[in-house]
């Protein structure tokens, strides 16, 4: 996997009464990893039940100020906290309606989505369900997504990176940026957009229909074809490669262009 | 407890008379009855006062009140028999479904938790392996894929089964709810990039137009169609799958298209069937259930939708002109008409 974007150690609340399990030991790696602060919330005490977490958060929320929470929907075996998550969820929307919460749940289709709780719930907050069984990867897009800071810069594997800001692209050498001058005009536009799609999510392609316009005459794809072959071109020259068919842009058949990062 | 309504007739009787049918049913009994016994009561007043002569003036009153409230009374009881019947069937159902819900929650969570371990522990083997430093031998990685790639499969079929259970009962009703179908649709190609990856397939996916926007539907049942057709799609592709998302004035339609060999027209109509498999056909041992595409067929049903297959089967000269492809098309607006 390839990072995208930097994630300037945003906190994210951890609540969830198996965080010492291996499990979850593998999102909090994965969090890190993609340069995330994870602050789990640990309750001491011989018994320690649904309320203690509750109170604990609520005082984690206001101490550290999280970007996010990452939320267990189940705490513990009774069956008094046995959706324990769901009223801690309600707390939390109703201190801060806006604060992103991802449920970490097996109900994640389930019927209680339906439940008072969720029905109460604004439109405004911004809740979403992820599986237990999830893969720390799509734990971390989901959460990216739902704090949804769109990046100031995105980064195509190791080799490049897009500042949509200033408009300008840089070939990454040594952990030094450089910029890549060639790059300006139809050709970043391009690649920003392709870049866009990249980041929203690996499999997005960029259709056809949405890159018409940077394509002219009468046979639009040929000559799309030929801007994106520039464009690999400029971009294979800084670092001195000759990018295939196959790599960074590809043409999915009949259907538009895809990005890849490139293998190193 | 029978009351000499026998069940079968009970049964056909509830199903013939509504609710508004039997409370004038059983109004009019209990007025008739009250009739009947006043008339019985005053027909020492109404008749003839009692005489050895003359007792036969009094009887047809008295008979005849005796009798409108014995009608009365067995219509009103006969009415109230149907109701409680009636309820107790619909409750019932209901109540059985929530059970077995509540049930298999539960059990899911048992039977997840081996599997949760398992995971955990791969996940850190995973972790270890990559702090070493070294290579891990490629052989350790494929075996350590595999493991994960269980994970998906282990939550359609839970899902699958959840919603087989659900749809059992006809009492209950898709959500609806703003969706954004993009994102439903971003967050499948994400939890299946993996293992289209791990399979050699290229997993793409699409919406035109760009800004989709939100549609009114279930959610859920949105997400665990497309899952299926997905999943679905990942054991026939030849090298890649293609998800997109567009919409018309009144539907959004999600196709689902694969590289696959594709299904022979004769089956095409059994791919919705319950428990069909391709492999059943050819007399092989089953791979699947064959639950996956009966359950997303008959999910799209409830949700006002429909699901269509179309495919291709190579006919030897091209031999890349081959593929299957499902599409749903759902409502963009699930909402009953007043509630717009």
């Amino acid at each position: 996997m390839t990072s995208k974007g930097i994630s300037n150690g945003q906190k994210i609340l951890i609540v969830d009464d198996e965080h010492m399990s291996d499990l979850m030991r593998s999102v909090l790696r994965r969090l890190e990893t993609d340069g995330f602060r994870p602050i789990v919330v640990a309750p001491e005490g011989p018994h320690v039940g649904g309320d203690d977490y509750e109170a604990q958060t609520l005082f984690a929320m206001e101490e550290e100020r999280p970007a996010a929470v990452l939320l267990d929907v189940r705490f513990g075996e009774y069956d008094t906290d046995r959706f324990k998550g769901l009223s801690i969820l309600k707390k939390i929307v109703e201190r801060d309606s806006s604060m992103p919460v991802l449920m970490f749940t097996q109900y994640a289709q389930g019927p209680y989505r339906d439940t008072a709780v969720m029905a109460s719930l604004g439109a405004s907050s911004s809740v979403d369900f992820i599986d237990k069984l999830a893969s720390p990867e799509e734990v971390v897009l989901r959460l990216r997504r739902l704090i949804g800071t769109a990046p100031e810069t995105i980064r195509i594997g190791s080799l490049f990176e897009i500042d949509a800001e200033n408009a300008a692209v840089y070939v990454i050498e040594d952990g030094k940026r450089d910029l890549i001058r060639e790059m300006q005009g139809m050709k970043l536009e391009i690649l920003s957009e392709l870049a866009a799609a990249y980041f929203r999510s690996e499999g997005e392609l960029v259709p056809f229909s949405r890159l018409e316009r940077f394509s002219e005459g009468d046979d639009s794809r040929a000559s799309l074809r030929v801007r994106i072959r520039e464009l690999k071109v400029s971009l294979g020259n800084a670092v001195s490669r000759d990018f295939g068919a196959t790599e960074l842009i590809i043409n999915i058949r009949n259907r538009g262009y895809r990005l890849v990062p490139p293998v190193e | 407890m029978n009351y000499g309504i026998d069940r079968t007739t009970a049964a056909i009787w509830i199903k013939f008379l509504n609710n508004r049918l039997l409370k004038y049913l059983r109004n009019g009994g209990a007025v008739l009855a009250a009739i009947g016994l006043v008339l019985v009561l005053l027909s020492p007043v109404i008749g003839e006062p009692i005489s050895p002569g003359s007792l036969w003036w009094i009887e047809p009153v008295a008979y005849i009140g005796a009798g409108v409230f014995f009608l009365g009374a067995i219509a009103a009881f006969v009415s109230v028999q149907l109701a409680s019947r009636r309820q107790e069937q619909n409750g019932g159902d209901r109540s059985w479904s929530r059970v077995t819900q509540d049930y298999f929650d539960t059990f899911a969570h048992d039977m997840g938790r081996p599997l949760r371990r398992i995971l955990g522990k791969q996940r850190e083997v995973r972790a270890l392996l990559g702090e070493t430093g070294e290579a891990t031998p490629r052989m350790v990685t494929e075996l350590l894929d595999e493991i994960e790639q269980q994970a998906p499969n282990f939550r359609l079929m839970i899902e699958n089964v959840r919603v087989l259970v659900d749809l059992e009962d006809e009492h209950a009703r898709p959500a609806v709810e703003p969706v954004d179908a993009a994102a439903v649709i971003r967050n499948i190609a994400d939890r299946y990039l993996p293992i289209a990856r791990e399979r050699d397939l290229e997993l793409v996916w699409w919406c035109e137009p760009a800004e989709f926007g939100l549609v009114y539907g279930d959610a859920s049942a949105l997400d665990h169609v497309v899952t299926n057709l997905v999943d679905n799609a990942t054991k026939f592709a030849a090298e890649q799958i293609e998800i997109r998302l567009t919409r018309n004035d009144s539907h959004f339609l999600i196709r689902v298209w694969d590289d696959g060999l594709g299904i022979a027209e004769s089956h095409l109509v059994h791919v919705f069937d319950r428990g069909w498999t391709p492999e059943l056909s050819a007399r092989r041992e089953k791979q699947s259930s064959g639950l996956g595409l009966y359950i997303a067929s008959s999910l799209s049903e409830r949700c006002g939708g429909d699901l269509l297959v179309e495919s291709k089967q190579s006919t030897g000269g091209d031999l890349n002109e081959h593929h299957a492809a499902f599409t749903l098309s759902l409502p963009l607006d699930n909402r009953p008409t007043a509630a717009r």
